[in-house]
């Protein structure tokens, strides 16, 4: 069921400028899965920038499965049933998980967590049927604020590859969670 | 401002079980290569404790799985990936436990009795009783207790668990709560007049060293990452504080120690019921230490200024 397509990259972009915290995209994202009641599958974060600076900030920090290059969940998963795909996206086969919970803590990001009715691990999938159905994942149809871009980074047309190539012809912040773990994600945060 | 979640009591338990059956059969075949006869009452006590210990831990392992629990042939997808922690696990336990299993029937007598029944099992004994099965129990059995400090440790994601530090302080626990459970099984069941100071000399350095490496790692944790310092200040000031100080520390680590250096300069005697009452001292600290270094790295803070570290 939705083959990987070996010419695509999935990945998605947070234009945290435009991020309000108005949780859209958690409610959009539970309703598409039927998530259980204490779970999400994309949290907003709120920090506030440190008092000692001159002028106070709040941001938000929208996250979720980062799908990463070389991720920890899929070292260290024993039954192979978190795997990445070919399309660049981080599955799980639950058919294959035993429900160990091992690649709930080794996510640097906090993105999985364990789905009680199913007995799995659990987590974003990028809407995997949505987008091989040629609609964008819940979540970024959902947001108002179009904080959300996602798209194929193979494709220099997509909009995420357009909006990368934006933020560095303009010299924006691009940057990714944890670079320091070698984790190499597919989510990106532009800061205009 | 997010807490991982994942791991629970059951792994906390099984994390302890396994250290203890696997630390008593260690020090048992060490004990059983220096000088059987003389230490075979300890023996004895180790073999009762260290296969079955080993199998109640697996078991609260396998009641904490989600889907495995009622598809047990998932269970064979263990195997699969060579670079899961779990995958050298499962296969160091499944040695483990049928080595064991068999050096604990041989020492109780079981081996004999199922030999006369079915003739052909004596092909068994020569292995059971060689030299090359207390190597096989000692490597297999530090490899258990190291394993599951290895298990917590692979994982970069919570730093608190990132240490190589934390093999070796289980290693060593797993070696001084595996003592402790066959001291206790040899006061209840095996009541010989038994010398057993070599073991006991043994038993308060352990503790020693055990107590020297906890304070190394949380100077260390306490100069490190964000993360990591979080997790050690909720074990000396934050919420785990109480367990920490006084299960962990004051009884399950200085109160034993302090009575073993007492019996060590021969100025206290310790034995029957009040033996196992600081054994099982130094069981619960066993656990606390297990339970506590599970529960500060996994429901460590996620620093957002710390992620947003490019920002």
């Amino acid at each position: 069921m939705y083959s990987a397509d070996k010419t695509k990259k999935f990945a998605m972009a947070y234009i945290v400028d435009r991020c309000v915290d108005c949780k859209a995209c958690m409610v959009a994202c539970k309703a598409e899965w039927q998530i259980p009641d204490n779970d999400f599958r994309t949290h907003i974060d709120t920090g506030i920038a440190p008092a000692a600076t001159e002028r106070l900030s709040m941001h938000f920090l929208p996250h979720q499965c980062n799908h990463c290059d070389d991720a920890p969940c899929v070292t260290v998963c024993p039954t192979k049933a978190s795997h990445k795909r070919a399309d660049g996206v981080v599955d799980i086969d639950n058919r294959k998980c035993v429900g160990c919970r091992y690649c709930i803590p080794s996510c640097p990001y906090n993105a999985r967590f364990f789905n009680n009715q199913l007995g799995v691990a659990d987590k974003c999938t990028f809407c995997l049927p949505r987008i091989y159905d040629g609609l964008m994942p819940a979540c970024v149809t959902t947001c108002p604020g179009r904080a959300r871009v996602f798209g194929d980074i193979n494709d220099p047309e997509s909009e995420i590859s357009k909006a990368l190539k934006d933020a560095a012809d303009n010299r924006y912040r691009v940057w990714t969670l944890r670079k320091d773990l070698g984790t190499e994600p597919n989510i990106y945060y532009i800061q205009k | 401002m997010e807490f991982q979640t994942g791991f629970h009591w059951y792994i906390a338990v099984y994390l302890f079980l396994a250290g203890v059956g696997a630390g008593s059969i260690v020090v048992a075949s060490l004990a059983d290569m220096y000088d059987r006869q003389k230490y075979l009452s300890f023996i004895k006590a180790a073999s009762v404790i260290g296969m079955p210990l080993v199998s109640i831990g697996i078991f609260f392992l396998y009641i904490d799985l989600g889907q495995g629990m009622y598809k047990p042939w998932l269970l064979l997808l263990l195997f699969v990936n060579t670079t899961s922690a779990i995958m050298w696990g499962t296969l160091i336990l499944t040695i483990f436990t049928i080595l064991s299993l068999l050096y604990g029937a041989y020492n109780l007598g079981i081996l004999d009795w199922f030999i006369k029944k079915a003739g052909f099992l004596k092909i068994f004994k020569p292995l059971a009783a060689s030299g090359f099965m207390n190597w096989a129990l000692i490597i297999t059995g530090i490899l258990t207790a190291g394993y599951t400090a290895v298990l917590l440790g692979v994982l970069k994601a919570i730093p608190f668990w990132h240490q190589t530090a934390l093999p070796i302080l289980f290693i060593i626990s797993a070696s001084s709560t595996g003592i402790s459970g066959a001291m206790v099984v040899k006061e209840l069941f095996f009541k010989e007049e038994a010398h057993l100071a070599k073991i006991e000399t043994t038993h308060f350095y352990l503790i020693m060293l055990e107590i020297l490496l906890l304070i190394g790692m949380l100077l260390i944790a306490l100069q490190g990452v964000p993360e990591m310092k979080f997790s050690a200040l909720a074990l000396l000031t934050g919420e785990f504080a109480v367990e920490f100080w006084v299960f962990l520390v004051l009884l399950g680590l200085v109160v034993p120690a302090v009575v073993f250096a007492f019996v060590e300069a021969g100025k206290l005697h310790v034995s029957g019921g009040k033996l196992v009452f600081f054994e099982l001292l130094v069981l619960a600290g066993g656990y606390f230490l297990r339970h506590l270094i599970l529960h500060a790295g996994v429901y460590t803070q996620k620093f957002t200024d710390y992620i947003m570290i490019h920002y």
